[in-house]
């Protein structure tokens, strides 16, 4: 081993489902340069080694988004990935396939899930026949128009953030936040002319169910930001479409309800997503939670100087918004 | 070291327990807690959904009152501490910091930016420091193996709190390691508890929520704790619910993360309040020898 390089000890995920009843992880010791890449040292291994590894990868410069996997527990492009800080964050270096989508075999994933999904939120422009641009103008936007989704036409469509997603780990009904994000683009861009449906059908089942963990905004190689799109397309929901959903109106509702007394009053916050009707859905787990922490029902105290509260409200949600700029 | 002490709504209620360990640990490391009756809710991540410049402005009122004080703002909440930060950077944007400024100015409040805000676990292992919390054990939680679990908004978005790292954060096992116990390394250690869809679809929130603890089971744990009283309700409070969503018995105590530090201090499970947690604590009480929940 050359003063250069360092003894990276890999353990690869490998399954073949014609022939292996359970995954295995298979070992590999390289001596590399920590500089080198997660993608080239499975390169390696493939010319060098093992010949069966099985992967995704394209243009091994960040741009193509097919080597999407996970290193060391974490969502990531493998040509982005870097041998020696895995090994001295983590002692080695553990590489699977991505998460929430079927596994073909090795670290090749079946894609359709999160295909499926893009495919959900029509990613294109809908222009309305109606209304066609004026002549020489069909890209009729103006530089801060273009900058309201500057972050969202970077995504490679990697899946590293559908890959990272607790939500789509634990519901397979939830769009993913690459989906999230692109619907974004759609719906802050002044050519498309179906906002308002956009918005409205995305919710049911899909807006909502976002954790705003910011798992995706961790995971993407590109910065694309996708929570942090996903916040923003709420709050335009509400705007376009009020409190529908069970969602919308608990930001609302909670909203409406810390205005009261400064505080948080959990248990009209209760009543007020779910309405008193749909409220006694909630009275088993209550009664248990009460029993225990009988605060829960009692209003809090009224903070001091409340009426500031009810002032920046007054300024900032009561009154219409003011025109931009 | 005096901070302005911001309990959060949750922990002036529903999980008062966390306030009495607050109160316990500070006491006992000679930190001072300021308290100001006039603090509003941070918006939870609910509030920014309907309205981001509202909750932007409710939370510079916050901080403004901190900085008239000239004390940096203690947290023990990890949503707590995540709004609140957000609110400091996106001030930072000039279109936002006059729309806020233009609320505030009228009655008379100014934030100029001066303060930071702190979580307990960072004054814990950052100001105060590890060898101080050491110098307080009395009763070491020898063999009791913890999986701390974050909270999302401690951690995330990682580029713009960075207090820790993000990725592999270590703060809370280093803590875990002052007080004796040992920590147990999970995958779900970073990841989200569900709460913030507790109201939209239980079931699925429910479900993220019990993978995390059968993770942190599969890995040893005799207990979690966590420093977001918002992850406890879902972790305890719901537990039974996350059980049912992944079929799984499940059983596991979740601290509040100045419970376990006031238990290696010598604390009584009476003075924690560790009798208002839904699921019972006195299985990894008995590992460390402490008396079980009356």
């Amino acid at each position: 081993m050359s003063a250069a390089t360092v003894p990276a000890a890999f353990e690869v995920y490998r399954f073949d489902p014609a022939h292996d009843k359970t995954p295995r992880y298979q070992r590999y010791t390289l001596d590399l340069s920590p500089h080198t890449v997660v993608l080239t040292a499975l390169l390696r291994i493939r010319a060098e080694v093992d010949p069966s590894l099985t992967l995704r990868y394209s243009c091994r410069s960040a741009i193509c988004g097919s080597c999407a996997m996970q290193i060391n527990s974490k969502s990531r492009l493998a040509c982005e990935a870097h041998v020696g800080p895995e090994m001295a964050r983590h002692g080695r270096i553990v590489v699977e396939p991505m998460r929430n989508q079927p596994v073909l075999r090795d670290l090749v994933v079946d894609q359709t899930p999160f295909w499926q999904q893009y495919d959900r939120i029509e990613p294109h422009l809908k222009l309305d026949p109606a209304r066609p641009m004026p002549e020489g103008k069909v890209t009729a936007m103006t530089p801060e128009e273009v900058n309201r989704f500057r972050e969202t036409p970077r995504c490679i469509a990697c899946a590293a953030c559908y890959s990272a997603c607790p939500a789509v780990e634990a519901d397979a009904g939830f769009p993913g936040p690459m989906a999230l994000a692109k619907l974004y683009r759609f719906v802050v861009d002044p050519r498309d002319q179906a906002h308002q449906d956009r918005l409205l059908r995305i919710q049911p089942n899909g807006l909502w169910l976002c954790l705003r963990c910011h798992l995706c905004t961790e995971a993407c190689p590109k910065d694309v930001r996708p929570s942090e799109r996903i916040r923003d397309l709420k709050e335009m929901a509400i705007a376009a479409e009020g409190a529908t959903e069970l969602g919308s109106r608990h930001a609302v509702g909670f909203k409406e309800n810390i205005v009261d007394r400064g505080l948080l009053n959990e248990m009209r916050l209760v009543r007020q997503t779910y309405g008193t009707v749909g409220m006694l859905g909630q009275v088993g787990q209550g009664l248990k939670i009460v029993r225990k922490k009988p605060e829960i029902a009692r209003k809090p105290a009224r903070i001091a100087d409340l009426e500031e509260v009810e002032k920046i409200y007054e300024a900032l949600d009561r009154s219409p918004p003011k025109e931009e700029g | 070291m005096k901070l302005a002490y911001y309990p959060g709504c949750v922990a002036q209620s529903s999980g008062k327990e966390l306030d009495l360990a607050t109160r316990y640990v500070c006491r006992a490391l000679s930190v001072e807690l300021a308290e100001f009756p006039n603090f509003s809710c941070c918006g939870s991540g609910f509030v920014d959904e309907a309205n981001e410049v509202l909750n932007i402005a409710l939370n510079a009122r916050n901080l403004a009152i901190a900085e008239r004080a000239g004390l940096n703002v203690l947290t023990i909440c990890s949503t707590c501490q995540g709004m609140l930060s957000l609110a400091n950077l996106r001030l930072k944007d000039p279109a936002v910091r006059s729309r806020v400024d233009g609320a505030l100015r009228p009655l008379g409040i100014e934030y100029r930016g001066s303060v930071v805000v702190k979580h307990l676990l960072q004054v814990l292992t950052q100001d105060v420091g590890l060898d101080a919390v050491r110098a307080k054990v009395r009763r070491p939680l020898a063999g009791l193996k913890v999986g701390a679990f974050y909270g999302c908004h401690l951690l995330r978005p990682a580029d713009e709190l960075a207090w820790e790292d993000g990725e592999e954060p270590h703060a809370f096992e280093d803590l875990l390691q002052a007080v004796g116990a040992s920590p147990v390394y999970y995958r779900g250690r970073v990841m989200c508890c569900g709460f913030p869809i507790q109201f939209v679809k239980a079931e699925t929130a429910s479900r993220v929520a019990g993978r995390q603890i059968l993770d942190a089971k599969a890995h040893g744990a005799d207990a979690m704790a966590t420093p977001c009283p918002l992850c406890h309700i879902s972790l305890d409070a719901y537990q039974n619910q996350a059980a049912k969503a992944v079929e799984a018995p499940l059983d596991m105590p979740v601290f509040h993360l100045p419970q376990v530090v006031a238990l290696a201090f010598g604390a009584t499970p009476q003075e924690l309040g560790l009798s208002r947690h839904l699921v019972p604590t006195d299985s990894a009480l008995a590992k460390i020898g402490a008396s079980a929940v009356a």
